[in-house]
């Protein structure tokens, strides 16, 4: 193995390598002969895409859409919290003109007019105190406060509502009647009261 | 309290040290492939005279000698029509190289028929060796080697000149012409 002048080989500087030499002699034969390049008339030249305005409309679409996110949570942050607080209804005592139904429109009455749950009170605080819990939870929902009704006004209130039931029951039967439809549930064999 | 004050007025008056500009003007192929992407086809010609010889060697160094000057037309021909996707346009030569590259790995794919020569067949050769011989030997070496090797001794290219065409470092191309030397030094005188 002989010493290698390594500047020859690198640059062909300093003194030669005559292996080097006769390696380059040799091999030199393959190399490149010029040949014109025959580009076809046809041949299509790509061209540079700007993508400039592309990435700006991009851009100020990610822009638009980041501000208008912002807004809306700052609106919705500003906006008060709205509070349904509703009054209990204010049910005045008032003796309700009981109609004198006959005999037939009791019997029907009866059976449309359904005697109402009893609802215990301190159920129904309960129920109410956990919906205010719920409601509590999440900052976003509106807080409805349940209105805490005294036994007075809650015997009141149902008695408006067998009042309505009533009235109710009584236009059905009327309207039953106009348009000639038998009437439901007549109980024939009952006694007379009074 | 006022040299204190003098010194910070100073120091916050003093310009930051800034280095002037280095001016470096752009090397040819920047210019030609600026060029040709404005739409002057001809100056295409001068980058293929400047760089057929290195895709020359780099397919030397891996297809059959037959099939090269072919190839280097179609290379130049698919560089031309790809032109625009190329982004640094100083980079064009490490570019292209890797497109000849790619060729070859190509050629390789769809000829099916290789024959492989041996090292039998090599040695049972006469010891005055022809070019086709050596570079035979040549193409038998590690490819970081074999593709330098061509282009100095084939293409006649010096070692700066092979860093600049391919985007290799100086140092690079160094190591692997001295490596690949002395392996194909050896390579030689075992089979002389």
């Amino acid at each position: 193995m002989k010493d290698m002048n390594d500047n020859y080989l690198w640059d062909r500087s300093g003194e030669p390598d005559p292996e080097i030499q006769k390696l380059e002699e040799i091999l030199g034969t393959l190399r490149y002969q010029p040949r014109t390049l025959a580009i076809p008339p046809n041949l299509h030249l790509g061209r540079r895409r700007n993508l400039f305005p592309v990435m700006a409309i991009a851009a100020a679409i990610a822009l638009l859409a980041v501000v208008l996110g912002l807004w809306l949570n700052f609106n919705r942050r500003q906006a008060p919290a709205f509070q349904a607080t509703t009054t209990p209804p204010v049910v005045q005592p008032s003796q309700p003109a009981t109609p004198t139904p006959s005999r037939d429109d009791r019997a029907s009455i009866a059976t449309l007019v359904k005697s109402p749950k009893q609802i215990s009170v301190p159920k129904q605080r309960e129920v109410a105190r956990k919906l205010q819990a719920r409601n509590s939870s999440s900052s976003t929902r509106t807080v409805i406060r349940q209105p805490e009704l005294t036994p007075e006004e809650l015997a009141e209130k149902e008695q408006v509502l067998v009042a309505l039931r009533l009235v109710s029951a009584k236009l059905n039967l009327a309207q039953r009647r106009t348009q000639g439809v038998p009437q439901l549930n007549i109980i024939r064999n009952q006694h007379k009261i009074g | 309290m006022l040299e204190a004050e003098a010194t910070a007025d100073m120091l916050l008056m003093t310009q930051p040290f800034t280095a002037p500009p280095v001016v470096t003007e752009p090397r040819p192929e920047e210019v030609l492939v600026t060029a040709v992407l404005n739409g002057e086809r001809d100056r295409f010609a001068r980058l293929y005279e400047m760089y057929a010889p290195m895709v020359h060697g780099i397919l030397l160094a891996r297809v059959p000698r037959g099939e090269v000057d072919d190839l280097v037309q179609d290379i130049f021909l698919h560089a031309l029509r790809k032109l625009h996707t190329l982004r640094d346009a100083a980079a064009f030569g490490a570019w292209l190289g890797m497109i000849a590259r790619n060729r070859a790995m190509d050629f390789y794919r769809s000829s099916r028929e290789t024959v492989e020569v041996t090292e039998q067949m090599a040695v049972a050769r006469s010891p005055n060796r022809t070019a086709k011989e050596i570079l035979d030997l040549i193409c038998r070496l590690p490819e970081a080697y074999r593709e330098t090797l061509v282009l100095r001794f084939v293409e006649g290219m010096t070692g700066p000149e092979i860093a600049a065409r391919t985007g290799l470092t100086p140092a690079s191309v160094r190591v692997n012409l001295h490596r690949g030397t002395k392996l194909l030094r050896e390579k030689i005188g075992a089979i002389a």
